[in-house]
């Protein structure tokens, strides 16, 4: 049951894409969904590709990983895709059964929503796939430290998400072993009704609880043997550095993002 | 922030148990005992460590610790159409579950603070339904209905299991979590 689990997406490599400052990433990604809702017809959408393409050809990841990204999407895809090809008004009718009419608007409605939403998801997912969580967390608390004047907790959170990305490993082995133990003395977990699904969970997640709060006592009292006070004058094993290639990941951006401005908003319509 | 030593007696502890507890709900909801045909996902009560966290160190702790577990969400399996509607999926559902911290203290007062974390969270993402089909369906369509209806069959069911876990649960974790001083 808990075997083909993988934590997160990350695909480890030292590509120049990986070597990116999680920080350069970050912030490229959120520009690059902003960019993506001024597209405003297909043909802007080829800038959007070569966004996510050429990072992902230079980023050795493998294309089955990224569109793999894609599976959830389906049902949200057919939806998108069906309700607007079904329900945009047009003129020019292509098909009609009963009341459902297909008009080309409608397709061009459809197509030009459905590709909005791939690439969106792969947009995310190239972010994930590239970048380990623990950089991603990293980034984030740099991202989030000017907040800190607003008394924000930025470090706090930071190592909150540390700690328990370091933990997940660790507590699926465990969630494993009580598992099949309690299974073994014939506990069931995935079936019956309501109250007989929350009542499985008890067995399974009382040891669970207490080893986890145990494990929770003794870290910290380690971190206050080593007199951990939060952030303040606290050094790194890894200092985060802008670099060259970050500079040159920045220009790309720019690149595109006047390419679809041009496309979208300058380009006299032929 | 290093003046006042004796108010941070806890800092630390608080750190390491939100952290563990997030990891416990992220191993929770890495196991899908059974899957929905529409999609959705029944997991082993993944929302429970943060019901219990929320009740044990109050709502700001249970906020925060929501949030971070949302964030870790979207990095483990995105799903981002917008950006309003990462916010609302993510970091904001899970830490309006914080919320459930409110309430504490008695068997009915957990149950009643589940609930409304329960619905702090699903208030969070029927209006991130509303916003992805608003943006994606076309004009003219109740959104309100769509969202509410698919949120439902996405979440009804694993939301009410997290509830009923927690008032049964209160009984044998009540004197080793809620009360005595943990110490080994």
């Amino acid at each position: 049951m808990i075997k083909d689990i993988t934590v997160g997406q990350f695909f480890p490599g030292q590509s120049l894409v990986h070597r990116l400052d999680p920080r350069t990433k970050i912030i490229l990604t959120f520009i690059f969904i902003v960019v993506l809702f001024i597209v405003r017809n297909f043909s802007g959408y080829i800038f959007v590709a070569a966004f996510i393409i050429i990072p992902a050809l230079i980023s050795k990841v493998p294309i089955k990983y990224l569109v793999r990204g894609l599976r959830p999407l389906l049902l949200i895809l057919i939806f998108t895709v069906v309700v607007n090809a079904v329900f945009t008004p047009g003129e020019t009718v292509l098909y009609s059964i009963g009341s459902i009419t297909v008009t080309k608007e409608g397709l061009r409605q459809a197509g030009y929503m459905g590709l909005r939403l791939i690439f969106l998801v792969l947009g995310t997912s190239l972010l994930t796939l590239t970048t380990s969580p623990i950089a991603l967390t990293d980034g984030i608390e740099h991202l989030l430290s000017p907040l800190k004047a607003l008394k924000f907790p930025a470090h706090e959170l930071a190592m909150m998400m540390t700690i328990a990305l370091r933990f997940i490993p660790t507590l699926l082995e465990e969630t494993d072993k009580i598992m099949k133990a309690q299974m073994a003395r014939g506990a069931d977990f995935g079936s019956g009704g309501l109250l007989k699904r929350a009542r499985g969970l008890v067995p399974l997640l009382v040891p669970l609880f207490i080893s986890a709060f145990r494990r929770a006592d003794e870290l910290a009292m380690a971190m206050e043997a080593r007199c951990y006070r939060g952030g303040v004058n606290r050094t790194r094993l890894k200092v985060l550095k802008f670099e060259r290639t970050d500079i040159y990941a920045v220009i790309f951006m720019l690149v595109i993002i006047l390419g679809v401005v041009w496309d979208s908003y300058l380009r006299v319509r032929l | 922030m290093q003046k006042n030593l004796p108010e941070k007696k806890n800092y630390a502890r608080i750190i390491t148990e939100s952290a563990v507890l997030i990891a416990l709900g992220t191993v929770l909801s890495l196991i899908q005992v059974y899957k929905m045909p529409q999609g959705g996902a029944v997991t082993l009560g993944s929302m429970v460590p943060l019901l219990i966290l929320a009740a044990r160190r109050g709502p700001k702790v249970g906020c925060a610790a929501g949030a971070i577990f949302g964030i870790i969400q979207c990095v483990i399996d995105p799903m981002v159409y917008h950006p309003v509607q990462f916010i609302l999926d993510y970091p904001l559902a899970f830490a309006l579950l914080g919320l459930s911290g409110f309430v504490t203290g008695s068997v009915a007062k957990v149950g009643l603070g589940s609930v409304i974390g329960m619905a702090g969270r699903f208030a969070s993402h029927l209006i991130s339904g509303v916003v992805f089909f608003g943006q994606y369906a076309p004009k003219g369509q109740n959104v309100w209905l769509y969202s509410f209806l698919y949120q439902l069959s996405y979440l009804g069911m694993d939301m009410l299991i997290a509830i009923v876990a927690m008032v049964i649960l209160w009984k044998p974790l009540e004197t080793y979590v809620f009360k005595r001083k943990l110490s080994h």
